[in-house]
């Protein structure tokens, strides 16, 4: 296969182990590390990138182990958390320095073409600590790419950017891995980043892989209650508290549909119209405001479902009763709990 | 501006301008008591002039050897975990807190000619007691400390995520290190130096004991003469006012080389660090 392959590969820092992990990452995709901080994404992206010794296992580029090679041979266009741009160096020359390095002729007029690629002519000139995150994400990216990569390795690249910056870049980057037929590993802690980007991905868990999807299936397939979690999911139940609220009718209706972990509702597939109207009646717990809008508990029986309400106003208050409506078509029945035992 | 942080400002100034007072008032002095024959004296006599030629060569010379085994024991320090490491570093700054005049003494316990150490060095042609190379090694052992301590700051404060970038664009330690780590920490070891240098030529009670006076050997082909501190400490015995003349044009050799060096900081060395300082 053309890509980037682990083959049961191990590694570990202080302590901590990660692996045995297996990957294949085919040239032009790209593959999403995504996990809680400390699940050991960087560890294994250092290990990768070889600044950290395998204690196991093999890294392949085309189908060629490089596991042995130190990191300057093994041509992996590695960016770290914090970007490694040189702070002495204009944009230029950080984006000119790997062609420097080995001396390639064509290095202005290669340095001109990623400038241009990324935008970043009007900086050339520009010292790093001058730039804003969005524009040192790209010096980072630009320099990786100049270097004529065999293998992407990004860690946390969007993680200080805006919601626009961001999809900017998600943008640019799913047309340059195509463009430059090379696979890129990129590790977030952010579900949004990942489903934007990757063609799978694979989620971390204490150093083991935890799922290993193409984002369709995380987005429909079976979840457990750590995925559903990491996922974003307010609402989560365990089969023992959907058994408890049999004895309401909505609560019935949630305990037949849940798996043998339980059931993830997403908040937005619960709507609720205030007043109360038969059965599925519900009173406000609590309010909360977010980002994308207010969230409302609403308790019914001893289930607290949470639901978003886009928008400036609630409508309710603290007290009032409502009206709920869940879309049976967007509730996850769990899978098994693993590694996190139902009460 | 409210009233306690008006008067926390104005107590800050008294302060500082005490101390820069207690700087530049001595060496108002100095020129008054100098006077235009003493100043006159410090630029047009032959002897001093020959004494601060030669201080500023043996100073050149020490920082030369400082920064050339200073700064490998900085990186070594700063980058490096070893048994004794604590040890080093407070040998390191020994130097620094040792009374000079016990440098002097200890150097020359144990270079003196009679001794094998001293027979042995004279016959490589370095001869240390009353010879340049003792002067040069004062020098280096009041000195070299400074370029290890701000070179082992330098770098420390050098981010190993842009060495790991560095390495994984094509560069092997030594490309990593003579690209990256080296220019970044180049105005800390910049720094050392010249504290050292300075460090050097304000100097006097290790040259007392070691090599108060000089006899020609390479690469002094001069004649007979002291370093500069020691020459004025001489004169002073003889004529106050003309050492204080020579005292008032050492002064100024270090100021305007003390301003070279940061115009060459502003201009040049930004070049040599591929990018500016700003």
């Amino acid at each position: 296969m053309n890509g980037l392959e682990l083959e049961e590969l191990r590694t570990g820092q202080g302590g901590f182990s990660v692996g045995p992990v297996s990957l294949a990452i085919p040239s032009g995709t790209a593959t999403v590390l995504l996990g809680p901080s400390g699940a050991g994404k960087t560890t294994l992206l250092r290990a990768i990138a070889g600044f950290l010794p395998l204690q196991h296992g093999e890294v392949l580029v085309d189908e060629r182990p490089v596991g042995a090679a130190p990191p300057e041979a093994r041509r992996f266009g590695f960016v770290p958390p914090n970007l490694g741009l040189f702070p002495q160096r204009r944009v230029r020359d950080n984006v000119r320095y790997p062609l420097e390095l080995r001396g390639d002729p064509e290095a202005d007029s290669k340095t001109d073409r990623w400038l241009a690629r990324f935008g970043l002519e009007p900086l050339a000139r520009a010292f790093p600590h001058t730039l804003s995150s969005g524009q040192r994400q790209r010096v980072a990216m630009a320099r990786a790419l100049a270097a004529e990569p065999r293998v992407l390795l990004w860690d946390e690249p969007l993680s200080a950017l805006d919601v626009e910056s961001r999809d900017s870049l998600i943008r640019l980057l799913r047309d340059l891995i195509e463009s430059e037929a090379v696979p890129l590993l990129l590790v977030t802690h952010d579900p949004t980043t990942a489903f934007a980007l990757a063609s799978r991905v694979v989620v971390l868990e204490g150093g083991r892989i935890r799922a290993d999807r193409t984002p369709e299936e995380l987005a429909r397939g079976p979840l457990d209650r750590f995925l559903a979690r990491f996922l974003g999911y307010e609402n989560l139940y365990t089969s023992a508290e959907l058994a408890g609220a049999r004895t309401h009718p909505l609560g019935a209706l949630l305990a037949d549909r849940g798996g043998a972990g339980g059931l993830a509702i997403p908040p937005d597939a619960i709507a609720w119209q205030p007043g109360p109207a038969g059965p599925h009646e519900a009173r406000v717990a609590a309010l909360r405001w977010t980002a994308a809008g207010w969230v409302v508990a609403l308790r019914h029986g001893p289930l607290v479902l949470h639901s978003r309400v886009p928008g400036a106003v609630p409508g309710v208050r603290v007290g009032d009763t409502v009206t709920l409506h869940v879309d049976p078509h967007r509730l996850r029945p769990l899978e098994n709990p693993t590694g996190e035992a139902a009460p | 501006m409210d009233r306690s942080s008006f008067a926390g400002r104005a107590l800050s100034v008294v302060l500082s301008a005490s101390l820069l007072g207690l700087f530049v008032l001595p060496l108002v002095a100095l020129v008054f008591f100098a006077g235009p024959g003493g100043l006159a004296f410090g630029f047009e006599n032959a002897g001093f002039r020959t004494a601060l030629e030669f201080t500023l060569l043996t100073s050149a010379i020490a920082v030369g050897i400082g920064v050339v085994t200073g700064v490998p024991l900085g990186y070594l320090l700063a980058r490096y975990r070893f048994p004794g490491k604590g040890l080093v570093q407070s040998i390191v700054s020994l130097p620094v807190v040792v009374p000079h005049l016990v440098v002097g003494i200890a150097l020359l316990l144990l270079f003196a000619p009679t001794n094998p150490v001293g027979t042995y060095t004279a016959s490589l042609g370095l001869p240390i007691f009353n010879g340049i190379w003792g002067v040069v090694l004062v020098m280096v052992y009041v000195g070299a400390a400074y370029v290890v301590l701000t070179s082992e700051i330098a770098f420390r404060a050098v981010d190993p995520e842009v060495l790991e970038a560095a390495r994984s664009l094509g560069a092997n330690p030594s490309e990593a290190f003579a690209t990256v780590t080296l220019p970044a920490a180049a105005r800390g070891i910049a720094t050392g130096a010249l504290l050292m240098w300075a460090r050097g030529i304000s100097e006097v009670g290790g040259f007392l004991i070691l090599a108060a006076s000089v006899y020609p050997s390479l690469p002094w082909a001069g004649p007979v003469t002291q370093p500069a501190s020691v020459w004025i400490y001489g004169y002073w015995q003889i004529n106050p006012g003309d050492a204080a003349g020579a005292s008032a044009v050492l002064v100024l050799v270090a100021l305007l080389i003390f301003l070279g060096v940061r115009f060459f900081d502003r201009t040049g060395l930004g070049w040599l660090r591929g990018g500016g300082i700003t």
